[in-house]
């Protein structure tokens, strides 16, 4: 979000997805796209099928990786060196697009600058990759007319997770390909609705639309239609919240959808908050793990039990209509919200989501034309879409960034906040699998799903098996700094050696009991990719 | 077939209202997002019948439901444990019912007939009546012509309709077809020689403008004289992205999986639910052993429908209906499938 | 034809820390006197909220009265299973599954491969030759973990009586273990030679079989003497539900007893290596 947010001024997928189709040249970074984006792989895999080429950035061998032209397995983390590397290559190729340069952007001398001093070897032996290889991207990329970089919590959940995006609009800009149908930077979002999330300002600074709460225009507008006064300081983001509640002053948390007990990371630090909170109410639709820890749990209406809209990856609003009725107790999240701000003493009298969706159009620009009638046509509407005519935005920054000029932000190399040593020796990443979603409190219910993937997996390459004498399917003990898990096994080349990686789905196995707290210090991200870890068999 | 008789379009809906007497009505419908699929009609003044468009799902549901309690069980205080069957069956009258899907349910009728007459299936099977619909245009994946299953099935209805333009032609199929013409002659004229010229016609039209063309006979003769290609099983794999679509929307993809629901310490129901052959747990053993690798996931699917059950029941169990090339996003269809093996 | 039938467990012997045997009996006395089955077949098992798991029959035809199964503890419906004490009651349907071919056996020397839990359905077998006497010389080869892991004691005790030349081997020692180490095909050698009418019956893991179906081979057996049973994911035990394909067959009917000449001609992937998933 913060990464280009502050190069483009606007932080969101900026091409369509169907656009992904027509690229000449797409890069993959940091994303099993297959597994967790099925529906955009496809238009992967269709677009090279149509000859199109595939560069690949991951560490691990994903399905998606045999399709690429060109598969660059760096070590985890050296994301900002590689890209580096790529940008050098395009420069002393002459593959720069000088006119978007001069047109569209600033700050250019000093990326140029930063790159003439880089030493190509010395970077890319950081990376792990031949530079032979990637010079073969580099020039694949720097030529390509269309060229798309996809990117996702592979480049976002590190320390240097902002500078990770940065450096590739950095790419992108150098290229040219931004501005354009069929070009851009595009970050995948996790769920169906995290865009919309953001978008309705569940993020600590903004208001609905981005709009800053530091800025007193805004906060004039959302003052008056909301007839109370709001606060000028950003609130607190998720880690100040679930981790530092106490320095933080926080006494009582309403959680709604979020499973923090396991979605978040060192998990005993999430527990001790909860425990010490004088007061936590959840919403959710089953009782996960940390609506076990609540004092007030409110049953909550599933998808299909209510009506309402999803903003997904490439900015479109869809309209989602109710199919049954809630069972049981369960009430919509909209109704949970009214009456118990109105039980608070503020009365939030709406009839349906249409009409929160009105005030939503008064209030935020970006979604100003989009009204639960307009979105039943032609599958929603993509911001921005300032007024009632305006028919949606298929492609961000036509003629010029959102902020004015696209901004060149150059980056170096970070090492993570815990690299491995003697005592941990190994790098533990983290991921998803296909047939659960997040903290599985819904996956995990369907006997299906949990049929096709029953328990967690960890990773290891057969030479790491092989000298710690670890048998394919042997329960294991993870541990770091932080604590341990009981985890199964697999014995894979995906992963190279001294990796290892698994997925955070399962209570049985929690990873993110392990992972680290350490942040990125713009975008507050955790840096569930990286820690170090130490593996151990389990004597019988 | 001896007799054909014309019935008017105007009184499709009387006919329609008098036939379904008692009986659950089942057609295409178009409901307000544009997606046609067999519904429930419970109004017939208020809901339109869609001759027009491809229901987007086979009735395979309405014999086989995606999920289904076959048994409620009981384990008592003292240890008892009892199972007794679920058997439902609402008579049913299915209209316009295209002939891929009726091919579909005819290889079920084979399916769960062995060892034993199915009782869940036949307990609906045995409550219903097809009204058959002929397709006088293919639609854009359809390559019934090829599976030998349509675009108008021969056999296997109480009574087909085919669609002359402003009066539609009835053939009568089974005996009950016979007794419901016989029951309603009121609303038919026997239908003249021009009528049956007219039907033969739209036939040849409708055979001649299949916008796809597969080679299923050639498919199934390579496939019975030899193995397919390590690497075209690899490309499929690679593709596949395990969501089992394919199976959902087959007619005839009749996997299923049952599992326990226990509704309370002492109660419970036993499910039979759809299942993929595709899907990894489809084989995986409890231990983790799956002897089917991942290479042939697509395998069973594939040489079940044109090799296996060719030599069993001597026809491929696809149907041509094509829904499988619309639903998969991976590129690994069916069509995809034959053209590689008749390339290779 | 999905509908079980109650049965109670009537007692309960400890094989080893993972497998027991369960001697049941079903509730209705006219169904269990009518109840008729073969050695190789199985049973449909349900254990209260957990559904149904395929089971070898390990007690043989000729005791009637009860029926045995021995079931090694893998799953959520074995544990539960092994959880039940003598007097619970569990759900059975079947038989099912074509039985070994008993009728052409007779007359036949016998050498039985089994490994781990794969000597139940052959115990089966080996009782109902004994029972009969209409069989020529009976070997068996049994390998298991560890000495531990041994499982049947009691029975190869008493097989061992009644002439059945039985021999052990372990996959890892112990200090007291004075008997053979390593997988079952190391016994194999001092069986040499076969005589001209030996039949093999092989069962136990998917690994082992492979290699025991080699050897076997190798020395000279011809495939329709090598007889094993299949092993599947299971779900409705009468040929529908698809789980158990195998190329064109399906374990539940067509097996899970087959020659190996069953498998060679039809089922293009028999040797395809195993995978865990």
């Amino acid at each position: 979000m913060a990464g280009l947010a502050t190069t483009f001024g606007s932080g969101a997928m900026t091409n369509s997805i169907s656009e992904i189709e027509q690229a000449d040249v797409i890069i993959v970074s940091g994303s099993n796209t297959t597994e967790a984006h099925p529906q955009i792989a496809r238009r992967i895999i269709d677009a090279v099928d149509g000859s199109a080429g595939l560069i690949v950035i991951d560490p691990r061998k994903t399905d998606i990786s045999k399709f690429a032209s060109v598969h660059l397995q760096i070590r985890p983390g050296t994301d900002i060196p590689l890209l580096n590397c790529i940008m050098r290559i395009i420069l002393d190729e002459n593959l720069v697009d000088d006119v978007f340069i001069e047109m569209r952007t600033e700050n250019y001398v000093v990326l140029r600058d930063m790159l003439y001093r880089l030493d190509l070897d010395e970077t890319a032996a950081e990376t792990g990759v031949s530079l032979e290889k990637i010079r073969r991207a580099a020039k694949l990329f720097g030529r390509a007319h269309k060229g798309v970089f996809c990117y996702c919590l592979g480049i976002t959940q590190h320390i240097c997770g902002t500078d990770n995006v940065r450096s590739i609009a950095n790419l992108a800009m150098l290229t040219g390909n931004v501005e354009k149908q069929d070009t851009g930077v595009d970050p995948l979002r996790g769920q169906n609705n995290v865009q919309g999330a953001c978008d309705m300002g569940a993020l600590p600074n903004v208001f609905p639309g981005y709009q800053g709460v530091a800025d007193p225009t805004a906060r004039e507008k959302f003052s008056r239609a909301w007839k109370s006064e709001l606060s000028d300081k950003p609130g607190l983001t998720l880690l100040d919240m679930t981790h530092k509640s106490r320095e933080n002053g926080l006494h009582a948390m309403f959680i709604m959808g979020e499973n923090p007990m396991l979605s978040d990371p060192v998990q005993d630090k999430v527990k001790e908050t909860f425990d010490s909170l004088e007061f936590l109410a959840v919403a959710d639709i089953f009782l996960t793990e940390t609506a076990r820890c609540a004092h007030v749990v409110f049953p909550a209406a599933s998808f299909a039990e209510k009506s309402g809209t999803f903003t997904n990856s490439e900015r479109r609003v869809q309209h989602v209509r109710q199919a049954i009725e809630p069972i049981g107790d369960s009430r919509t999240d909209s109704e949970i919200i009214t009456d118990l701000s109105a039980g608070m003493g503020y009365a939030m009298a709406y009839d349906n989501p249409a009409e929160i969706m009105e005030e939503i159009a008064m209030l935020t620009p970006l979604y100003g034309g989009m009204h639960h009638d307009r979105l039943n046509e032609n599958w929603g509407l993509q911001w921005p879409c300032p007024d009632r005519n305006h028919p949606g935005t298929p492609y961000l920054h036509k003629h010029s960034f959102t902020r004015g000029k696209g901004l060149f932000q150059p980056a170096s190399h970070q090492e993570p906040g815990e690299p491995p040593d003697e005592q941990y020796p190994f790098k533990l990443m983290t991921g998803r699998v296909y047939h659960h979603y997040h903290t599985g409190a819904m996956t995990r219910a369907s006997h299906l799903l949990s049929r096709e993937c029953p328990r967690a997996l960890l990773e290891i390459n057969p030479e790491d098996a092989d000298r710690l004498g670890v048998r394919d399917g042997e329960y294991v003990t993870l541990s770091t700094r932080r604590g341990n898990i009981t985890i199964c096994t697999k014995i894979t080349d995906r992963v190279q050696p001294g990796m290892l990686y698994t997925s955070f789905h399962f209570h049985e196995a929690p990873v993110n009991k392990l992972t680290i707290g350490s942040v990125d210090p713009t975008a507050k991200c955790p840096e569930y990719k990286i820690c170090a870890a130490r593996l151990e068999r389990i004597q019988s | 077939m001896s007799a054909a008789y014309i019935l008017a379009k105007d009184h499709l809906k009387s006919f329609v209202r008098k036939i379904s007497k008692g009986s659950r009505l089942i057609a295409p419908v178009t409901n307000e997002y544009g997606d046609t699929l067999y519904s429930e009609i419970n109004c017939l003044d208020s809901t339109q019948i869609d001759t027009q468009h491809q229901p987007q799902s086979s009735i395979k549901h309405f014999f086989l439901p995606q999920q289904e309690s076959i048994l409620s069980y009981s384990v008592s205080q003292a240890g008892e444990y009892h199972f007794s069957n679920i058997l439902i069956g609402v008579p049913t009258v299915f209209f316009g019912v295209r002939s891929c899907d009726l091919a579909g349910l005819l290889y079920m009728d084979v399916i769960f007939s062995n060892p034993a007459k199915d009782p869940y299936y036949f307990k609906k099977r045995e409550n219903s009546i097809i009204i058959s619909l002929g397709c006088n245009e293919p639609f854009e994946n359809c390559f019934c012509n090829a599976t030998k299953s349509g675009p108008f099935l021969d056999f296997g209805f109480d009574l087909r309709f085919t669609d002359l333009g402003d009066r539609f032609l009835v053939e009568p199929g089974r005996k009950r077809g016979m007794e419901i013409l016989e029951e309603f002659a009121y609303f038919f004229n026997d239908a003249s020689e021009q009528d049956l010229k007219d039907q033969y016609q739209l036939q040849l039209e409708s055979r001649s403008s299949f916008q796809q063309n597969v080679h299923v006979d050639l498919a199934i003769k390579k496939l019975a004289n030899e193995e397919v290609g390590k690497d075209v099983w690899q490309d499929l794999a690679d593709r596949c992205q395990d969501c089992g679509g394919c199976a959902y929307v087959c007619p005839t993809c009749t996997c299923f999986t049952i599992t326990d629901q226990p509704v309370s310490e002492s109660e419970g129901e036993r499910v039979r639910s759809w299942d993929a052959c595709t899907f990894a747990g489809f084989t995986r053993m409890v231990g983790g052993h799956n002897p089917v690798s991942s290479e042939h996931s697509l395998r069973r699917r594939f040489l079940h429908k044109l090799k296996y059950d060719v030599s069993l029941h001597n026809r491929t169990s696809c149907t041509g209906c094509g829904r499988c090339v619309g639903i998969c996003f991976g590129g690994v269809d069916i069509i995809k499938f034959i053209s590689a093996v008749c390339e290779s | 034809m999905y509908l079980p039938s109650q049965a109670v467990i009537q007692d309960i012997t400890i094989e080893n820390s993972r497998i027991k045997t369960y001697t049941l009996a079903f509730t209705d006395k006219e169904y269990q006197r009518n109840f008729s089955y073969a050695p190789g077949q199985f049973m449909m098992v349900s254990v209260p909220h957990c559904g149904e798991a395929p089971i070898s029959f390990a007690s043989s035809p000729t005791r009637p009265g009860t029926i045995e199964l021995s079931v090694r503890k893998a799953g959520e419906l074995t544990s539960r299973l092994h959880s039940l004490p003598a007097g619970s009651m569990i759900g059975l349907r079947g038989p099912y599954g074509k039985p070994f071919p008993m009728e052409e056996l007779a007359g036949k020397d016998l050498l039985f491969v089994a490994g781990g839990i794969g000597l139940a359905p052959l115990r089966s077998v080996i009782t109902f030759c004994l029972d009969s006497g209409k069989y020529g010389t009976i070997t068996l080869l049994y390998g298991s973990r560890t000495p531990e892991d041994i499982a049947f004691q009691a029975d190869i005790e008493m097989w061992r009586k009644a002439g059945v030349d039985c021999r052990l081997t372990v996959d890892e020692s112990s200090s007291d273990w004075q008997g053979n180490v390593g997988v079952v095909t190391t016994l194999l050698p001092q069986t040499m030679p076969l005589s001209s009418s030996t039949v093999s019956l092989v069962c136990g893991p998917l690994v082992m079989i492979d290699f025991v179906i080699k050897e076997l081979t190798q020395m000279g057996l011809k495939d329709e003497d090598i007889i094993t049973t299949m092993e599947r994911h299971m779900k409705c035990g009468v040929g529908v539900c698809g789980h158990c394909h195998m190329d064109d067959k399906m374990i539940c009917v067509d097996g899970p007893v087959f020659s190996k000449k069953e498998l060679t001609e039809s089922v293009a992937h028999f040797q395809e290596k195993p995978t865990v998933t």
